[in-house]
């Protein structure tokens, strides 16, 4: 996340410069997908609230202040955004009937799509305040530091956060399956 | 600790849970990870929580990234608009009528071009557009306004095989819009059902240079086009408020139904 280049883009996106507009989109539509795909747990969802992200993000780049680090501006929205359809859509995925569970024998007998769906499962039933620190941290790859100027939250609530998700994924990925 | 920390790990404090999460994320310092050391040295319970947390983050950061779909990059950068694309000033007025008095050149070409565009334009089952509805349609061929985008209201994504694209539903002072886009395999029609809602058809402000054929038809307006359709409809509110249920939105590609839409109408 180059601070002074997105900057630049910014301001010649303010010029009406679409180029800048197609690298801006270029640069960040992968990584609001993903963070938006692992909130809201599947593609044609995630897909619409990435649309509807940038939609937003160069309605109001006049708007934006340039004290905040663009990317964080960004995934802001693109969480808010994903947020917003999760309480829409009142629903989260359930795990399924398999009875694989990546706590079970060694990790490469297991079919890591098969962990990879566990894991996402998992990650769903998380609330949100819970799936959003983790996404942040393990899939957009922000530090603590980052995730709070995005959440608005104080470090040592988006650390406390992410200890307790991990500490309920760790169950819940234990739970599943035949345990001994 | 709040009482979900206390349920999820009783006899765990603050402390060792952040060392325990700092040193997975790599935040400890060298006086931290020897703390951490020795607090794990002591307790098995602690290693056994250490080990399962490395666990659980290697599989989170395990997790793959998702390969957008390959329509997303053209589909957002179709739709998005700037504040200033081009370095033509734009006037801030957004009805065709208020140009007369000072860009009569504009108005006259664009009366001529619009008649133009009516002659061979029919509706089907009710003969050509009469002179009204000419009128009504005047001002589509000129280029499009960069015009504020309002207050959104709603959104309605389509990703079919055939039908693809959005349509976005906004409150501009007086009127209510419909920014249409849209992009298909065949001929597409799209019938927008003002029956009872207090609205009618104000305009039509294309973005494109696209053939496409506008209808009026009682209470509905009816938007033909082969390929794509971008364009924004304007609809102002009548003196009648009383709302019979949703906005309603019928898709068509080749005349099949292939999808259906309800949009909430904001009440005065």
């Amino acid at each position: 996340m180059h601070k002074d280049r997105d900057a630049a883009l910014v301001d010649d996106c303010k010029r009406g410069d679409r180029r800048a507009m197609s690298q801006l989109v270029s640069q960040y539509q992968r990584p609001v997908f993903n963070a938006a795909y692992r909130i809201l747990g599947n593609t044609e969802d995630a897909a619409d609230a990435t649309q509807t992200v940038f939609l937003k993000v160069f309605e109001h780049i006049a708007d934006y202040d340039q004290k905040f680090k663009f990317f964080s501006w960004v995934y802001r929205i693109a969480i808010n955004e994903s947020l917003n359809q999760v309480k829409k859509r009142h629903k989260q995925q359930p795990l399924d009937d398999s009875q694989v569970s990546p706590w079970q024998g060694p990790a490469e007998d297991l079919d890591s799509k098969q962990i990879c769906k566990r894991v996402q499962a998992a990650l769903m039933l998380l609330n949100e305040d819970y799936r959003t620190v983790v996404v942040l941290k393990h899939i957009s790859g922000c530090s603590y530091l980052q995730i709070s100027e995005i959440l608005q939250l104080p470090e040592k609530t988006v650390k406390s956060r992410l200890y307790s998700a991990r500490q309920q994924m760790k169950k819940t990925l234990q739970n599943d399956g035949s345990q001994d | 600790m709040n009482e979900q920390d206390q349920i999820n790990h009783p006899g765990i404090d603050q402390r060792v849970q952040y060392l325990l999460n700092g040193s997975i994320d790599g935040e400890l310092n060298e006086s931290e990870l020897d703390e951490l050391d020795g607090l794990l040295a002591g307790s098995d319970k602690l290693r056994k929580l250490s080990e399962e947390l490395v666990v659980v983050t290697g599989l989170l950061d395990g997790l793959p990234e998702i390969e957008p779909p390959q329509y997303l990059q053209e589909s957002i950068e179709r739709q998005v608009r700037l504040p200033a694309q081009d370095n033509r000033v734009e006037p801030k007025q957004g009805f065709f009528r208020h140009w007369l008095p000072t860009h009569w050149l504009q108005t006259g070409f664009a009366l001529a071009a619009g008649a133009v565009l009516t002659i061979g334009v029919y509706e089907m089952g009710s003969g050509p557009i009469t002179r009204e509805d000419a009128t009504n349609l005047v001002g589509t061929v000129a280029k499009s306004q960069a015009a504020d985008q309002g207050e959104l209201l709603d959104n309605i994504p389509i990703r079919s095989n055939t039908l693809n694209g959005r349509v976005e539903f906004r409150h501009l002072e007086d009127f209510l819009i419909l920014d249409v886009q849209l992009s298909s395999a065949g001929s597409s029609e799209i019938v927008v059902n003002l029956a009872g809602q207090g609205l009618e058809f104000e305009d039509i402000i294309r973005k494109k240079d696209h053939k496409d054929i506008v209808s009026v038809i009682d209470s509905s307006i009816k938007v033909t086009s082969n390929g794509d359709q971008n364009y924004i409809l304007k609809l102002r509110r009548t003196s009648v408020t009383q709302q019979a249920g949703p906005l309603e939105l019928e898709f068509f590609i080749d005349n099949t139904l292939v999808h259906e839409a309800e949009l909430s109408v904001p009440r005065l």
